[in-house]
């Protein structure tokens, strides 16, 4: 099956700086891919090429078998890519629910009169986005809080509802930048299940950006190690584990590499 | 119209503005002058809150929309309304054309806005602030270059057609389209682009667009205020849409709360009176007469001193749960 | 073609002033990212310290001049120091809206100030520095406008002097490029953004005191169109780059003077504007900026 996402030896430079350097690869239509790297290693950056946010200075990057160049970040996420962010971005004079009702009205949006009049179209319509916001919610057990405004969550509840927002926009791939951090092991154990369930029932891909080993080596399919910008190893999470490189990139970092 | 709640709010406005198109010539003339100031005040400062608050985006440039609806109104009803209107038409022929001549006004200015908005929004930052600035000390260039529309000395003995229905009814208008816009699919875009655009846009926002419809419809009802501004007093001038109208109104927003429409339309209130009061005691005495004067400075400290102590506003308390509904 | 010439340098020396008000919003946006509104003003009060201190020292000299300058420029690098510390610093971690909202008090508050001290109406500046017109060809020059032009020319010698070879400079630099790596290196911020406003806001009293000296009245609200003029020579040479606030200052000043001088003069003031919107559309990075991808 030809890759949702792929990455044609793209590199980025800020200023003097080489961010991501000539970095390939590929992520299938409903894998679960990992992406890791010491600190500084570009892997936000990767997340950043990918939804448009960054243009690279070369290279081409193609989501669905289309080139993604000079499109928008909205327009990306319209054709389905969606994502979590690192520092958490929820939107702060929102509620729970709207949160994620912000998110879906990516593809129902009312037009100016509809809003204006209030008809029966209209009401409906924002029913129907309601109830499909709190289903959404419901798997992160969120529902409960919905009326809560988003920043008033716990840290770990605001990660979750990250990517409760970011799967209502409906998408085909799912980026997670460092989902689990501030999360205790019984929390990181019930959210490696809920993506793998997510990937599960919504038939999409997932790529992973996380710093705990254990979890990535759990969950994922296929992992790409990037240091320094530049992609050093790629395979399944025993090659990873293995690899010499990925070794000496680790050595010196406080995550141990689990055996 | 299924919305009980949006049913229930032009009953009332529509029994508020007849009951005061009534009473406008059996009332205190002085009362009816503040009264009509307090509508026009809560068009400009809800107007202007959908653009600042809501969205965000920092306008300094309302007072010029409103000099652009002020002027193509006073157009409309001194040279147009004459040669188009049979003579002599009636009482309503005059008001019916009032309403074209405030729609016109709404209409010019929102592409004003447009052509002001589109290039600025497009980017982050403050830049929008520096370009509104602009906008409105150009505005009275422009106008002071337009001969047919008096140059610098303006324009005079424009008709009174303002009175209170008018004034209160576009204000209710007003409040309703920014309150209904903000609790729908269009309110929840503009406060993301306020909170965040980076995640708004990977949310899938069109922010740039989000934007560009909040200063749009903000300009829209600057227009109509400036429209009935000018039928009001019945005199306009390039000068009396300047820097420091633009701020009386940016004033209003922030005393009220960013965002807070409720807040906003007390804070209008109070402020439209204010000067009222600092008049009524500089006159009162010759050893007060200091207060008169130092308005602007007033306006001055009181920003300051919000932004440090109370950047949220005066009238606010906290958001209601779920305030963005249907 | 000798009243072109005319014009023209009519234009640089008006330019040259827009230059010296530039840097000052290009500097502060540089390392703090925000405009800077009451930079305008600081300008004003340029003009007003040089009235009162040559009203005091009296007389038409070069020592005279330049020590009045001189005080304008210490006086109002102490304003600017004043209004970071005591507006803007206290606010830094809260939004840029809130920021940007009190600079424009402040901006409203000294022309207010300006106004109860100086009163509203224009008073002539004293002539503290000589000035002679003289004939090249058929060219009539006022050496007013080589006055400004050269004293400009030495404060942007000092400045480029100041940023790219002291201590100072390369501490800017660093935080104007990152401000957490500067903190890290031992840089103390709070320090360099202290200097960045004195240093912008004594180019701006130079820039104050060099204008009423060429257009001599002066009143309380005198800064507000020369601040917008500048700085949209900011945005036009690329916001945060000093190379290119001089040089879009110049160009602003050469095409207003050629504008005011034709007979579109009436719309000279609208002139800014209009480039302003024109740069938006077309190159919102300005001639000599680089679009930087913000940090998500
Ligand atoms: N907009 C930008 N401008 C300048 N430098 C940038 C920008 N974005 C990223 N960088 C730099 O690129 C490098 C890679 O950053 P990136 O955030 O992608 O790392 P990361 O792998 O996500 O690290 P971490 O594990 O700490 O999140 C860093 O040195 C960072 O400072
Ligand atoms: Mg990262």
């Amino acid at each position: 099956m030809s890759p949702i996402l792929e990455f044609d030896k793209v590199t980025i430079r800020f200023g003097g700086l080489t961010a991501v350097s000539a970095v390939s690869l590929a992520v299938g239509p409903t894998e679960l891919a990992g992406l890791i790297g010491p600190n500084g290693a570009g892997k936000t950056t990767v997340f950043n090429l990918t939804t448009g946010v960054y243009q690279p200075t070369e290279g081409r990057i193609s989501f669905a078998g289309e080139p993604s160049a000079g499109l928008r970040p909205y327009e990306l996420t319209r054709g389905g890519i969606a994502r979590t962010f690192q520092n958490i971005r929820l939107f702060k004079s929102l509620s729970v629910v709207d949160n994620v009702r912000a998110a879906m009205q990516v593809h129902r949006t009312q037009g100016i009169w509809n809003s204006l009049w209030r008809g029966g179209a209209f009401l409906r319509d924002e029913q129907v986005v309601e109830k499909q916001a709190l289903e959404l919610l419901s798997i992160f057990r969120l529902d409960v809080v919905r009326d809560e405004m988003a920043t008033s969550l716990s840290y770990g509840d605001q990660r979750r509802l990250e990517i409760v927002r970011a799967l209502a926009t409906k998408p085909k791939l799912l980026l997670l930048d460092e989902p689990a951090a501030g999360m205790n092991p019984t929390e990181k154990l019930e959210l490696a299940r809920l993506i793998r369930e997510i990937r599960d029932r919504f038939q999409i891909a997932v790529l992973l950006v996380e710093h705990d080993m254990q979890l990535v080596m759990d969950l994922c399919e296929r992992i790409h190690v990037l240091d320094h910008g530049t992609k050093i190893a790629e395979g399944t999470p025993v090659e990873v584990r293995r690899n010499p490189k990925v070794i000496e990139a680790y050595l010196g970092e406080e995550h141990a590499l689990p055996e | 119209m299924k919305h009980p709640g949006a049913r229930r709010w032009f009953l009332v406005a529509a029994v508020l503005s007849l009951g005061l198109g009534w009473a406008q010539d059996r009332l205190d003339p002085y009362f009816v002058d503040i009264l009509t100031r307090i509508g026009i005040n809560v068009i400009l400062a809800v107007s202007l809150n959908l653009i600042n608050g809501h969205t965000g985006q920092f306008s300094l440039g309302h007072a010029g929309f409103m000099g652009v609806g002020a002027y193509t109104a006073a157009a409309l009803t001194l040279f147009a309304g004459p040669k188009l209107l049979p003579a002599g038409a009636g009482f309503w022929v005059e008001q019916l054309w009032f309403l074209v001549a405030l729609g016109a006004a709404g209409l010019v200015a929102a592409l004003a806005g447009l052509l002001v908005g589109a290039p600025s929004l497009r980017l982050k930052g403050d830049y929008l602030a520096i370009v509104t600035l602009g906008f409105g000390q150009i505005i009275a260039v422009i106008f002071r270059n337009i001969e047919s529309l008096g140059g610098a000395l303006g324009l005079n003995g424009i008709p009174a057609r303002t009175n209170l229905f008018w004034s209160f009814a576009a204000a209710a208008l007003t409040v309703y389209v920014v309150t209904a816009l903000v609790n729908s699919t269009y309110g929840r875009g503009f406060l993301a682009t306020h909170d965040d655009e980076v995640a708004a846009e990977a949310m899938g926002m069109n922010t740039t667009r989000y934007k560009i419809v909040a200063f749009v419809t903000g300009a829209f009802f600057a227009g109509i205020a400036g429209g009935l501004s000018g039928h009001f007093t019945l005199t306009i001038n390039p000068k009396g849409f300047d820097f420091n109208k633009s701020i009386e109104i940016v004033v209003m927003v922030i005393v009220g709360g960013m965002g807070r429409t409720v807040g906003v339309i007390i804070a209008a209130v109070l402020l439209t009176l204010l000067p009222e009061g600092l008049r009524m005691l500089s006159s009162a005495s010759p050893s007060l007469k200091w207060i008169g004067e130092t308005r602007p400075l007033l306006y001055a400290i009181l920003l300051i001193a919000l932004m440090m102590l109370r950047p949220q506003g005066l009238f606010t308390w906290k958001r209601k749960k779920g305030a963005v509904t249907a | 073609m000798s009243e072109f010439i005319q014009q023209i340098i009519n234009g640089l020396s008006v330019g040259a002033m827009y230059a010296l008000i530039a840097i000052g919003y290009t500097l502060v946006y540089g390392v703090l990212r925000f405009i800077n509104f009451a930079h305008s003003d600081v300008f004003m009060v340029g003009s007003f310290v040089g009235f009162y201190s040559g009203k005091v020292l009296g007389g038409t000299s070069w020592a005279g001049g330049l020590g009045v300058m001189a005080a304008s420029m210490v006086g109002c690098a102490l304003l600017g120091i004043l209004i970071e510390r005591l507006a803007y610093k206290p606010l830094r971690s809260r939004s840029k809206l809130t920021v940007l909202i009190t600079a424009i008090g402040v901006s409203m508050l000294l022309q207010n100030v300006g106004q109860l001290v100086f009163g509203t109406n224009p008073q002539p500046f004293p002539d503290t520095l000589p000035a002679t017109t003289f004939q090249v060809g058929g060219v009539v020059v006022s050496s007013k406008d080589l006055v400004v032009l050269g004293f400009t020319l030495c404060l942007l010698g000092a400045l480029e002097y100041i940023v790219l070879k002291t201590k100072v400079g390369t501490a800017m630099r660093a935080v104007a490029f990152n401000p957490q790596a500067a903190s890290l290196m031992g840089i103390n911020i709070d320090w360099i953004i202290s200097f960045t406003f004195g240093l912008g806001s004594a180019l701006a009293a130079a820039g104050g005191f060099l204008w009423a000296y060429k257009f001599p009245r002066i009143e309380p609200f005198m800064g507000v169109a020369p601040g917008l003029t500048a700085f949209v020579a900011a945005v036009l040479g690329g916001i945060g780059n000093i190379t290119g606030a001089a040089l879009g200052g110049l160009l602003l000043g050469v095409i207003e003077t050629l504008v005011k001088g034709s007979r579109w003069s009436t719309w000279t003031e609208a002139i800014a504007f209009v480039l302003l919107i024109l740069i938006l559309l077309f190159k919102p990075a300005g001639l000599l900026g680089r679009v930087q991808a913000e940090k998500v």
